[in-house]
């Protein structure tokens, strides 16, 4: 299901042209590819900002996930969801929010400055490499967090009481034990994020080319866009399947000897938090100023342009003087604002159910057992994420346009499977490896067989792993755009198609409105799954 | 009576006569479409179903439809909504396959596209007589139309440019936000445009290069490049679209346009895909888009009317004067392949 459409468009770049021509066998795609000479200049653009955001993203989410799991951090409730909710809000209308607080002339930060501090140059610049970084890396943290939060929530304490018995000090113990054990899920995270990174396209558009900062993608989507060349398009996104190969087979290679990172073990132990003594109040601090940043800020920032007719400094600091409900109205009386809401809800649902579990026999499959050559869907599982969006479309549109199945949900449903796998199969192949062996070879002695040991053994310790993908697969899911644009029929919109609708034609106030409405919606859902159902998301 | 008389009143009734015989083959448009859309109503009923695909925004998509089955009750209206290489890839791969699945595609760039790969089934409306612009073989039901727009607050009236080659000089360097030039937008429609309008090379390539020794900054996305003019980041939009500019006048916002600037216009089509399962309800729905009805509809939704005359807010005329005469994109190349079009004529001089 996965490989299918990876290589009907791979096929695509060696036999197709313009339009969708079929030539025959042709090089000619790869030709123009290898002899671009902008592609060096981009591509390393795109390696630098991908870089950058996956270590501050991950980096962050690990830091933050220690605090949560491992420290005696108060407001623990509170403290466990505050990371979590910056997902909620889709990426671009962080990008959004970000623009109008950076940006040199008309950014709210730099005007802050000016009139108040009287600083005459500017100091922000949102149209920068280091600004696209730090947007795109904020995005990046919430996954980062949940792909590590479960490993440092079972892990067995007495290998950092040991260096503690040892005099070293809960920094040192963190920075010397605990992080480096959590190698494979901290790997996996990055992965992700740093492929995420090489294919992102909104903040390098809106970000990164008024300030001529172009990134390889842009050829992706240009071939597409301009030649409508899904063959070329291929045969670009290749360059990105040879860099995921590459990445995933440093990640095989640190994490080959499995048994190093095993935190779960056979031994019974009980998870103790560390008492961090004055220090808890600074961690809680950390995990706040995230949470501000990471959607405070932003979220403050669409509320009021949502509020005002139009963005400008002057308007935005009066706003009170100028605020009207116009936006709002216009959003709720759109034709398909709830209708695409709704629609995307239990497909999402049933997607991230399915995507995780499949994910989870995968990585079961590569690490507990020994078929042969099962190491190679380390890589096949992973590879969708290499490629564009609207170029995995098009392979899955060609996989189904032949069937009774194109044009159903069905064929969305497997589309959105096949778009969120390589997360399902990357948090679960974190989450197994920290799984210490010697807990299934005790079933495996006992007689139990491949079954048992899956259900009985892996799935019940996997489950905090589980309950983070699931939550991370259903936000993305239930707002993808993307992906399921050309696989949904006519007449049934898909996700919440009007809030990505506004900020497209450039209606700002509109987008902010929706989104502001949707957000609310999110976070009320994931408070009350929390406060009242007490669903737990990581615990 | 004498033999020249004689001639004379043979010659004035034979004139007459052709007149009349002229004036009952020509049809006004109002009466073309009369009889054109009651054959195509009554076959369309038939077919009782339409598929758009369209690049508009769902809200006018949604009133649209709406609009035409107000008209045309008994025919079942759905759509999809993409963007433009979304709507030609899904198209053409469903062509290639084979497929029978859209009726008519409603779109600026997309169609002309799809018609060089044989995806479109030539349709002449019967009210071409009505059309400022007119492809035979796709009706233009709307225009897009390029306005220079600046932000009110950030640039004075004695210091604006007067026309779109005026924004090329050093004057304008730091004030400036570009669209680029380089992908199928509006600016690079704008040269398209341009070059056959002028048809001086020289003058042409000044201009190109007067751009680019702005120096400013390039935007990928002309929306967020219209809301940072209007925040103020820069003063000029090069260039910006007219139903926006006339849009966000109305909400008070900053922003206007300089009427001394000639409307830089691109068609917007409603084309019938070759292998349309209701090829007459497509026909019908393109018919009623142009027709006095439809083009009131598409106002209603801040879309600018194809038909000459035609009063509504965002028409050339109440936008910039009885008789102006907009630049219209001509050039087939561009309009179907616009990489190859930009890779011949923008690179050499952009790329330097």
């Amino acid at each position: 299901m996965i490989l299918t459409p990876v290589v009907i468009v791979l096929l695509q770049s060696l036999t197709t042209t313009r339009l969708a021509t079929y030539v025959g066998f042709t090089g000619e795609n790869y030709l123009r590819v290898l002899t671009d000479p902008e592609i060096f200049s981009m591509m390393k653009n795109s390696l630098l900002y991908a870089f950058g955001s996956a270590v501050l993203g991950t980096g962050v989410g690990a830091m933050l996930a220690w605090i949560v799991a491992r420290t005696n951090t108060p407001g623990k409730a509170l403290v466990e969801l505050m990371p979590l909710y910056p997902l909620l809000m889709p990426p671009i209308m962080k990008n959004i929010a970000w623009i109008l607080l950076l940006a040199p002339r008309s950014g709210i930060l730099n005007n802050f400055l000016q009139q108040n501090l009287g600083m005459e140059e500017q100091v922000f610049n949102a149209f920068s490499l280091s600004a696209m970084i730090w947007v795109f890396g904020l995005a990046c943290v919430p996954l980062g967090y949940l792909f590590l939060l479960p490993v440092f929530l079972s892990f067995d304490p007495s290998l950092e009481e040991s260096a503690y018995i040892a005099g070293s000090r809960p920094m040192h113990t963190m920075m010397r034990i605990t992080f480096p054990l959590a190698t494979p899920a901290f790997l996996s995270a990055f992965i992700l994020n740093f492929l995420r990174g090489l294919r992102s396209f909104e903040t390098p558009v809106l970000q990164g080319s008024p300030a001529g900062i172009n990134v390889f993608v842009a050829k992706v989507y240009d071939s597409m866009s301009m030649e409508f060349n899904s063959g070329l398009a291929t045969a670009y996104s290749a360059i990105l399947i040879v860099l995921s190969i590459a990445v995933l087979m440093f990640y095989v290679r640190a994490t080959r000897f499995s048994e190093r990172y095993a935190t779960i073990t056979g031994k019974g132990y009980r998870v103790k938090v560390i008492d961090i003594g004055g220090w808890k109040y600074f961690t809680f601090f950390a995990v706040f100023s995230y949470f501000l940043l990471g959607i405070a800020v932003p979220f403050a920032v669409l509320i009021i342009v949502s509020l005002i007719p139009y963005y400008d400094y002057e308007t935005f600091m009066n706003f009170f003087a100028h605020m009207d409900l116009s936006n709002y109205r216009k959003v709720l009386h759109h034709p398909s604002f709830v209708s695409g809401l709704y629609n995307s809800l239990t497909l999402s649902l049933a997607t991230a159910a399915i995507t995780v579990m499949a994910g989870i026999v995968m990585a079961f499959t590569i690490y507990r057992t020994k078929v042969y050559g099962s190491k190679v869907f380390e890589f096949i599982g992973t590879m969708p994420l290499a490629f564009p969006p609207l170029v995995l479309s098009v392979g899955l549109v060609l996989v189904f346009i032949g069937t009774p199945l194109y044009n159903t949900l069905w064929a969305l449903g497997a589309g959105l499977f096949v778009a969120y796998f390589p997360y399902a199969l990357r948090n679960a192949s974190g989450a197994i490896v920290s799984i210490h062996k010697e807990l299934d070879e005790a079933a495996w002695v006992h007689g139990a067989r491949w079954r048992h040991v899956f259900f009985k053994v892996t799935l019940p310790l996997l489950k905090p792993s589980v309950a983070g993908a699931l939550f991370y697969i259903f936000i993305e899911a239930i707002r993808n755009i993307d992906v399921a644009v050309l696989l949904a029929a006519p007449g049934s919109e898909y996700g919440p198609v009007t809030l990505f609708d506004y900020f497209r034609v450039g209606q700002w106030g509109e987008a902010a409105a929706g989104g502001v409405i949707y957000l609310i919606i999110l976070i009320v859902a994931v408070s009350m799954a929390k406060f009242v159902f007490n669903v737990k998301f990581s615990l | 009576m004498s033999g020249k008389t004689l001639a004379a009143v043979a010659a004035f009734c034979l004139f007459t006569l052709f007149i009349i015989a002229g004036t009952s083959h020509a049809a006004s448009p109002d009466e073309a479409y009369n009889k054109t859309s009651s054959a195509l109503y009554a076959k369309a009923k038939q077919e009782g179903e339409l598929i758009v695909y369209t690049v508009w925004d769902v809200e006018h998509i949604v009133a649209i439809l709406q609009g035409f089955s107000k008209k045309y009750p008994g025919i079942k209206t759905t759509y999809w909504q993409g963007r433009n290489p979304e709507i030609v890839t899904r198209t053409i791969t469903e062509f290639r396959a084979n497929r029978a699945s859209v009726d008519a595609i409603l779109s600026d760039n997309a169609p002309p596209v799809l018609r060089a790969a044989g995806a479109i089934m030539p349709y002449e409306t019967a009210q071409k007589e009505a059309l400022l612009i007119h492809d035979p073989t796709m009706p233009v039901v709307s225009l897009q139309v390029q306005a220079l727009t600046y932000n009110t607050k950030r640039i004075k009236a004695p210091e604006l440019p007067k026309s779109w080659e005026n924004v090329a000089t050093p004057k304008y360097k730091g004030m400036v936000a570009l669209d680029d030039p380089m992908r199928a937008g509006p600016l690079s429609t704008q040269l398209a445009a341009l070059k056959d309008f002028w048809k001086d090379e020289a003058k042409w390539s000044a201009f190109v290069k007067g751009l680019k020794a702005l120096n400013v900054p390039v935007h990928k996305s002309t929306s967020a490049m219209f809301r940072l003019v209007i925040a103020g980041e820069y003063a000029i939009a090069m260039p910006a679209l007219l139903h926006d500019v006339m849009n966000e006048k109305e909400k008070g916002t900053p922003v206007e346009y300089i009427k001394t600037a000639t409307p830089i216009v691109f068609p917007r089509y409603a084309a019938v895909y070759a292998k349309a399962p209701h090829p007459n309800a497509a026909k019908l729905l393109t018919e009623w888009l142009i027709s006095p009805d439809g083009q009131a509809t598409l106002d209603s939704v801040g879309r600018e009317a194809s038909r000459k005359g035609f009063p509504s807010k965002t028409s050339i005329e109440n936008a910039y004067g009885t008789g102006t005469q907009p630049v219209a994109v001509h050039d087939k190349l561009f309009m179907e392949d616009p990489q190859k079009w930009l890779d011949m004529h923008v690179k050499p001089i952009w790329a330097k």
